[in-house]
């Protein structure tokens, strides 16, 4: 596309920021000084503006994805109440480089993709962006290398220094209608045109970081080397401060926050930067971390960036802007250091996969962040711990979920939490969780009372393909809490509109102790069913505990499979468990002859969106909220961090 | 209605800053008031009441007699909350813990006869959770009136506070503070607790590590960074007697 370039000068460019400013229909924000380095901040006179800054310590993504940014405002007195709260004023912001820019492109995609943020959008509808094309590079920059040192896309206008004039191509519509209204500028000539290309060639000598390495050729380099002793030498100085995935324009993970007013009457929902260099990003509420070792965060940072985001977006999500490289203090961060010293290692060895692609329908487009109201119509309390919720959406409109799906469920005060639907889909807007108290939102919700008002998001993942398993035998294995989803799709396949599509049906059941079976109603009633084999087992059960079952891992249940039902090759497995029994299981599975194609597992890891955008749940590329919670194991298993 | 909780604020070794956090809570007092009942308070009320549910507690335990009156305090207070340093790790307090008691004592007051009066019979300085259990800590020196809110709003509705485990360096990174290790100072923020904003680097000075360390100070990667910086080992060292004179990294649930 042929841009329009106009050019301004000087001194009529501070004319038209100082217009913008007195005119106040926009936050004016513009590069600034602070100390010996630069910052984004509103102006207050263009003789603030600093553009032939290097760098800003924060990139301007705290005006998309503010550093705390409020979502959600709730009531805790009326029984149930909240409103989204986005506000957001029209706002320029001035002498973003091409970098930045870049990386503002790149999150739109993140955030645009399938289900939108809302709050990301609107800020990005309510800014203008004026680009500044880079004059002074800072100490770490490698964006040269990257490409990212110039832009054709993404701004409104984009100035280039060509002396006394500053030259303006103008990027959008809103750009151009902006200078029409606001400044004087004249049409470009030829020989302006040629010195935007000198003015931006002058800028290549000045990096002094270079990739040895293309940047097409950073994913086969990391994949090759996922078990490098690399990241455990960097990661043993790492101090896991995050201060690297906290000033990079590409990293946009974040946390979600409860806050409620002292006189307890109402609160709010805030989201606020978190970093996957943290441990505490991936813990949930056993107290079990996903990533646990530092040199699994350290790697997973710069797998995200290199191969991760790439499979999935089809750019490198590095920007080289030297951020990270710059605040990290034992200077371990930094991209191109790493890919520099990774580059004397060969990348021929076998690429694996890291990356699941499956796009699923999008049930909700735009509305991410505010959960329906529902009514808590019973409770049943299986024992101490373990409480079945039956629910009602207030909006009585289905909830319309496949069985393996779950929707996340808020009590406002407490947060946000998800959990498995376990009745089978149907037309009604009744469904039913159970949940276990371990923390904040499942010890409250287990003292709600029936009438209580919660709310609902979802349903959300992807649920099971039960139509890909008609004609098949189906062997179900499931421990603890893994019922829960499990009961839903057994139920739907027990139905007598859905029984005959299938074959046989073989259940497995386990769980610690007698008390802790539950759904012990729908056993029994499984039990009765002839062509159904239910089996059941504890791992263990003391003399006062009435139990006449097996007692054993589940694992001693294989050998009850009635051997004339199973023909392997054309038998699903699903199995749903606590991580420990995947391992365990599949083997058994494997033994009795069932392709990994076949066997498909429910995975559980810590959650915030549900909807693939706080980056909490990822297992390597994979995003569990979206892409799973149901995995084949076939897939599955080329990702090392999977089991 | 539910009764009200009744609050207790007590005081032991310290500057009191931390209760006058409190006080300085202004109109929010009142809200404060609305869904408690504030029965001692010595910093702000005559009255005092030894019914209460809920104690909290500021200040360090240097003596017998404060040790026995902690624990009546455990005794009467269903929860205990520790606030600030001085009561969360000992904080300022523990400094003196680098000599013996009498050393201390001989230093202060000279040649001065204080053998059997109580109130000069002190020991090493202790935190309270070395004492009684603590059920909930408000952290800082002083606590930040955000986080004090916090965790009086979770005792209210029975969860536990959201308290950080992550260094101050996330918080100083979100206000976009020049780093003082860029500046040519040095700071205790990537292995001290968040919660307090990043107030100090945000002002220009750095971290002293008042809301205790989550990392070691003796690890590879603070060695690391010391060496690039070209600081010593013994510099870290005495910045961390400020708070944290004797103390390991905090545990999972302080
Ligand atoms: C897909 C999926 C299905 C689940 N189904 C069920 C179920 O049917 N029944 C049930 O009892 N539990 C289920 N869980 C686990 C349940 O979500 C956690 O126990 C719950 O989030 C703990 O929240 P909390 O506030 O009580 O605990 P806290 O420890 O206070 O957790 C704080 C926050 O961290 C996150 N978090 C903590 N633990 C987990 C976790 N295990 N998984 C995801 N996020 C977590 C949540 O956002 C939570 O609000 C499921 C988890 C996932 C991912
Ligand atoms: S990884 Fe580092 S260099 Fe790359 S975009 Fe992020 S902060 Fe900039
Ligand atoms: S890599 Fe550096 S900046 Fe990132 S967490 Fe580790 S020490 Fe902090
Ligand atoms: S923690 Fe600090 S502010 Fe609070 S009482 Fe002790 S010395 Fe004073
Ligand atoms: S000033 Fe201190 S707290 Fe802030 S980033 Fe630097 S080391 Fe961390
Ligand atoms: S920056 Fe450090 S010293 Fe200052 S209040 Fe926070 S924890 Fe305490
Ligand atoms: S990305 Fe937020 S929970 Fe999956």
């Amino acid at each position: 596309m042929k841009q329009i370039v106009k050019t301004i000068t000087k001194k009529d460019f501070s004319t038209f920021v100082n217009t913008l400013i007195k005119d106040g229909s926009y936050d004016v924000v513009g590069v600034q000084a602070k100390g010996k380095c630069y910052v984004f901040d509103t102006l207050s006179s263009a003789e603030e503006l600093r553009l032939n800054y290097d760098v800003t310590i924060l990139p301007p993504k705290k005006y998309f994805l503010p550093q705390y940014e409020m979502l959600l405002k709730f009531s805790l007195q009326k029984p149930y109440e909240a409103k989204e709260t986005i506000t957001d004023s029209p706002r320029i912001i001035i002498g973003v480089h091409p970098y930045d820019i870049i990386a503002l492109e790149q999150t739109d995609r993140h955030y645009f993709d399938q289900q939108q943020d809302n709050f990301y959008k609107k800020r990005r509808e309510n800014t203008l962006i004026i680009g500044v094309d880079i004059q002074n590079v800072s100490e770490r920059s490698f964006a040269a290398s990257m490409n990212t040192n110039t832009t054709e896309t993404g701004f409104d206008l984009l100035l280039t220094d060509i002396g006394t004039s500053y030259a303006v191509t103008i990027g959008s519509e809103k750009g151009e209608k902006l200078l029409k209204k606001y400044a004087t500028v004249k049409d470009a000539s030829s020989t302006d045109l040629t010195k935007i290309k000198t003015a931006r060639n002058a800028v290549l000598k000045k990096y002094k970081q270079k990739m040895k390495i293309e940047k097409k050729d950073w994913s086969s380099l990391l994949v090759a080397n996922y078990e490098h002793a690399i990241w455990e030498e960097h990661a043993d100085v790492c101090m896991e401060c995050s201060s690297c995935t906290m000033v990079c324009p590409t990293c946009f993970c974040y946390d979600v926050k409860e806050d409620v007013s002292l006189n307890l009457k109402q609160g709010n929902r805030t989201r606020t930067w978190d970093g996957c260099m943290l441990k505490d990003f991936t813990k949930v509420g056993s107290g079990e971390v996903f990533r646990d070792e530092v040199k699994e965060r350290y790697r997973h940072r710069f797998f995200r960036k290199g191969n991760y985001l790439p499979a999935r977006y089809g750019f490198i999500a590095c920007v080289g802007c030297g951020r990270c490289g710059s605040a990290c203090l034992p200077d371990i961060a930094d991209p191109c250091n790493l890919i520099n010293e990774l580059a004397h290692f060969s990348s021929e060895n076998d690429p694996g996969k890291y990356f699941i692609k499956e796009e699923n329908e999008v049930l909700e487009k735009g509305i991410i962040h505010l959960p329906r109201s529902a009514t808590i119509k019973n409770i049943t309390h299986f024992n101490e711990l373990d409480s079945l919720f039956e629910i009602e959406l207030d909006d009585k409109k289905p909830l319309g979920h496949k069985p393996g799906q779950f929707v996340e469920i808020s009590v406002f005060g407490y947060g946000e939490a998800p959990f498995g639907i376990s009745t089978p889909p149907g037309n009604t807007p009744i469904f039913e969780i159970m949940v276990r108290q371990v923390g904040n939102v499942t010890k409250k919700l287990c003292s709600l009372q029936p009438g209580d008002k919660i709310g609902i998001r979802g349903p959300l993942g992807n649920g099971f393909d039960t139509k890909s398993f008609e004609g098949k035998t189906l062997l179900f294995t499931s421990g603890g809490t893994g019922m829960v989803p499990m009961r839903s799709i057994i139920n739907h396949v027990l139905n007598p509109k859905e029984r005959n599509k299938f074959k046989d049906i073989i259940i497995l059941y386990g769980a610690k102790r007698p008390k802790e079976i539950t759904f012990m109603d729908d056993v029994d009633r499984w039990k009765k069913i002839h062509d159904v084999q239910c089996e059941l087992t504890v791992d263990r059960c003391e003399p006062s505990e009435c139990w006449g079952g097996c007692t054993g891992l589940i694992t001693t249940l294989f050998p009850k499979i009635q051997a004339d039902k199973l023909d392997s090759k054309n038998t699903i497995s699903i199995v749903i468990g606590p991580p420990v029994m995947y391992k365990f299981v599949i083997k058994c599975l494997q033994t009795l002859g069932i392709p990994d194609d076949n066997i498909y597992v429910s995975l559980e890891r810590r959650m915030k969106c549900g909807v693939a955008k706080c980056g909490h749940c990822q297992i390597n590329g994979v995003y569990v909220c979206k892409e799973g919670p149901v995995f084949n194991y076939a897939q599955l298993k080329q990702l090392p961090e999977a089991f | 209605m539910k009764q009200k909780p009744r609050v207790a604020v007590f005081d032991f070794a310290d500057c009191e800053g931390c209760e006058l956090e409190i006080a300085d809570l202004e109109e929010e007092v009142l809200d404060l008031l609305e869904i408690a009942d504030v029965v001692s308070f010595r910093e702000v009320m005559k009255e005092h009441s030894d019914d209460y549910d809920i104690a909290i507690v500021e200040g360090s335990i240097m003596r017998p007699m404060d040790e026995k009156r902690l624990r009546s305090i455990r005794n009467h207070a269903k929860i205990l909350v520790a606030l600030g340093a001085c009561a969360t790790m000992g904080g300022v307090n523990k400094i003196r813990n680098q000599w013996m008691p009498d050393e201390v004592i001989k230093e202060v007051y000279g040649d001065t006869n204080l053998k059997g009066n109580e109130l000069f019979d002190v020991f090493q300085t202790k935190a309270l959770n070395e004492v009684v259990p603590v059920d909930y800590y408000v952290h800082g020196c002083p606590i930040d009136r955000d986080e004090f809110k916090s965790v009086i709003t979770a005792i209210a509705l029975g969860k536990k506070p959201d308290i950080p485990r992550y260094p101050v360096c996330v918080e100083c990174k979100k206000n976009e503070n020049i780093c003082q290790f860029e500046l040519g100072s040095f700071c205790l923020g990537p292995i001290t607790r968040a919660g307090c904003k990043a107030i100090c680097p945000t002002h220009n000075s750095p971290c002293e590590g008042c809301r205790g360390l989550i990392k070691k100070a003796e690890t590879d990667c603070v060695k690391e960074v010391l060496e690039r910086y070209k600081l010593s080992y013994e510099d870290i060292r005495r910045r961390c007697t400020m708070y944290n004179y004797g103390r390991k990294e905090c545990s999972y649930d302080e």
